[in-house]
């Protein structure tokens, strides 16, 4: 029992690092007099990844040779949750990494990003860049803090053979949440596995009732972020639906606590029918836990009671605050050559396809466009010839998507908000007499003083 | 003194400067790149109304409770029995060390494993196999935090026995012998013999264990991140929510000041209360 020395040094460790992070932060590139700059650039593949590592050093030395005024520092760090706190605080960032959509509103909100507006303008950027996702990475007044690489909506992932297996047509997912219920049950009943499941732990249990509330047309906070607003009808309808098909259809299986790591597992092993994801989770699943690739099917996310949207998932660049100007403008150089020139140049969207079929990564996943919706119809026909994921399963998905309101996370301090909402996704899952109302009353309470700080 | 002095320095600033600094940045609101902002106490009125702190505090004393009550007593007995054994007693003693070798996060996740809450789970198929069950283990708020204790005490009752071995074997020889002698059975050599030489020991790794049990951490962390509906969520969760998944800095130091505090008055209260029982 006594792991103490463990726990203690868990214990001193929080003001420990805390501490360590809090000595002045260092700027990391230096611009000297000659012009020269030198920025660090995160995300580079680890060695364990050699395809990868290399067509990206190549990429750097391409940039460099394209651009003798700017030097590339590439390190290896990437977005991690739990490690990105310390690291901001301790002036440890690189000038450019990638992070979630779920991240640049609490980055803008606490200081933690450049404002990239005046660089984006100058260089033409901002004009070419689809608005609706741009939103993500803008503050009230329209600043954008971070550019958008990578997009796309959530969407319901489902299983084809327990779709096949419990007799439904595995074409057709459901469209809204009451055809899915009626699915969820069938798989139930058919085939004993669960007919759906949802995430409820580490935050994911917040951002995924979100979803669900947005599609039942409900909203998490008012438009400045000042108060919650999640303590109303459509959030009431979508939980009392989880509510039914845990305890009166029995539908949902019986664990309640579930990650995205979790889930995932669990779905490859072929135990859940259907759950809310991204298509990009078609990686996580086949790639990664050995889901059979025929048995990956994505839909558009159900609606109830109209038309009323969905999440949006994703992938921006930011830049470290401490940047200067011109380490501002060389970062954005790099940020349109390294993820958004394949869009836009016929050689650049070969090579990275090329170098994806190489690395055994998913090519041709489909997603929102980062840019102008012809622009993007054309890089779709540039890489037609090396796409190596099944297109079809994702056509549900694609059909709809294109055209289906995307909604942004809460605007203000997303993953606080999500916590709170985490023990009311469980226990209206973990206790069939749970007192919906109360609930959300009680959520919205802890939000506000939150809201409030 | 002159000799002293680097060790000094070293304690100075690597052990207590990060005490008074965590102390400092409590009453600061920062982000750690603007500049800092002194909202004197602040930071403690925002944690105390936070309704999450009194849950938190409720589970850790909770989980504190249960591991003194089936955590502690199982490495004395365990220890206890291996003293008794005769040859081979290396043996055992590795096998019951065993788990502490084994990685928390390795064991934690293989434990997931074993809880796995449908019926055919790895402890609900085996007691299926007796008619009972399934059981929701973690899945559900009450049977959670036990499920975390037993976890737990599995995990770390290797190194406690460790100890209480090596105090046992302090005993000298001849005391177990007269008390055969005397006709002294397993239990009275037990009561007699060994307890008394194990108190001071067995005083100490108590205070070590409330003091380390009331920071619980990795486990509910891996295992069920703070859920079922907040049942698991622990005072030291949640100073890591407060830093690193929210990056408010100074509700983490506050909250973790506080617990520094309650630990301090605890570990007081205990050694003034227990002056009198220690040892000889």
């Amino acid at each position: 029992m006594n792991r103490f020395a463990i726990r203690c040094a868990a214990g001193l460790s929080v003001p420990f690092l805390l501490v360590a992070c809090s000595s002045a932060p260092s700027s990391t590139g230096d611009s000297g007099s000659s012009g020269q700059v030198t920025i660090t650039v995160g995300d580079r593949p680890t060695s364990s990844d050699p395809a990868n590592r290399a067509a990206f050093d190549k990429r750097v030395a391409d940039f460099e040779k394209a651009n003798p005024d700017i030097k590339l520092n590439p390190v290896e760090t990437l977005w991690d949750a739990t490690t990105f706190q310390a690291q901001a605080a301790g002036g440890q960032l690189p000038d450019v990494l990638n992070v979630p959509f779920t991240e640049p509103q609490g980055l803008i909100a606490r200081k933690q990003v450049a404002d990239l507006t005046k660089v984006l303008k100058d260089d033409g950027l901002m004009s070419q860049l689809n608005p609706n996702v741009l939103k993500i990475a803008q503050d009230q007044s329209g600043n954008v803090f971070a550019v958008p690489t990578a997009a796309y909506s959530v969407g319901l992932v489902y299983n084809r053979d327990l779709f096949k297996k419990a007799g439904l047509d595995p074409d057709k997912p459901p469209a809204t949440w009451d055809e899915l219920r009626q699915d969820a049950k069938q798989i139930a009943q058919k085939t004993g596995q669960a007919g759906y499941a949802q995430m409820t732990t580490n935050n994911t249990g917040g951002w995924m009732f979100t979803t669900q509330s947005y599609a039942f047309g409900g909203s998490i906070e008012n438009e400045d972020g000042s108060q919650a607003t999640f303590d109303d009808a459509p959030s009431k309808a979508a939980l009392q639906l989880l509510h039914d098909m845990k305890w009166v259809d029995k539908s949902m299986g019986q664990a309640v606590l579930y990650d995205i790591d979790g889930i995932s597992k669990a779905f490859a092993a072929g135990k859940i029918g259907m759950f809310m994801s991204a298509p990009d989770a078609y990686r996580t699943l086949v790639n990664i836990n050995g889901l059979k690739s025929s048995a990956f099917g994505i839909g558009p996310m159900p609606q109830q009671g109209g038309d009323h949207g969905t999440l949006s998932g994703g992938s921006v660049q930011i830049v470290s605050p401490n940047a200067t100007d011109a380490e501002k403008s060389a970062a954005v150089k790099w940020i349109k050559f390294n993820y958004l020139n394949k869009y836009v140049n016929q050689d650049a969207a070969v090579t990275a396809a090329k170098a994806g079929v190489a690395g055994k990564l998913p090519v041709g996943t489909p997603g929102l466009p980062v840019v102008a919706a012809d622009q993007w119809a054309t890089y779709q026909s540039w890489i037609k010839p090396y796409v190596n994921v099944p297109l079809d399963q994702f056509a549900p998905y694609t059909k709809v998507a294109a055209d289906q309101k995307i909604i942004p996370e809460p605007p203000v301090k997303a993953q606080e908000v999500y916590a709170a909402l985490d023990p009311v996704v469980q226990t209206v899952l973990g206790n069939a007499k749970a007192d919906i109302p109360a609930l959300l009353t009680k959520a919205a309470g802890t939000v506000n003083a939150k809201l409030g700080r | 003194m002159l000799f002293a002095l680097p060790v000094l320095l070293v304690f100075v600033v690597f052990s207590w400067g990060p005490i008074v600094k965590g102390l400092v940045m409590s009453v600061q609101q920062t982000n750690l790149i603007d500049p800092v902002k002194w909202v004197g106490l602040e930071n403690f009125r925002y944690v105390l109304s936070d309704p999450g702190v009194g849950q938190a505090a409720l589970n850790t004393l909770w989980f504190t409770l249960l591991a003194l009550l089936f955590g502690f007593p199982v490495p004395v007995l365990l220890a206890m029995f291996l003293s008794e054994l005769r040859g081979k007693s290396w043996l055992y003693s590795t096998l019951a060390y065993l788990p502490v070798i084994t990685p928390p996060v390795v064991a934690i996740l293989l434990w997931r494993f074993f809880y796995d809450p449908s019926p055919s789970g790895m402890f609900n198929t085996i007691l299926g196999t007796v008619g009972l069950g399934p059981y929701p283990w973690l899945d559900s708020p009450s049977s959670a935090m036990p499920s975390i204790v037993l976890e737990a005490t599995w995990a770390g009752a290797g190194n406690a026995v460790i100890i209480y071995l090596a105090a046992l074997t302090s005993v000298r020889a001849d005391l177990y012998e007269a008390a055969e002698l005397d006709g002294a059975g397993v239990v009275r050599r037990v009561w007699h013999v060994m307890l008394p030489h194990l108190r001071g020991v067995l005083l100490l790794m108590l205070l070590l264990q409330v003091i380390g049990t009331m920071q619980l951490f990795t486990e509910p962390l891996l295992f069920t991140g703070g859920g079922p509906q907040g049942s698991t969520m622990t005072i030291l969760l949640l100073i890591y929510n407060y830093a690193f998944v929210n990056g408010d800095y100074g509700a983490a130091t506050a909250l973790s000041v506080l617990l520094a505090l309650a630990l301090a008055v605890l570990s007081a209260a205990f050694q003034l209360a227990t002056r009198g029982w220690s040892t000889e």
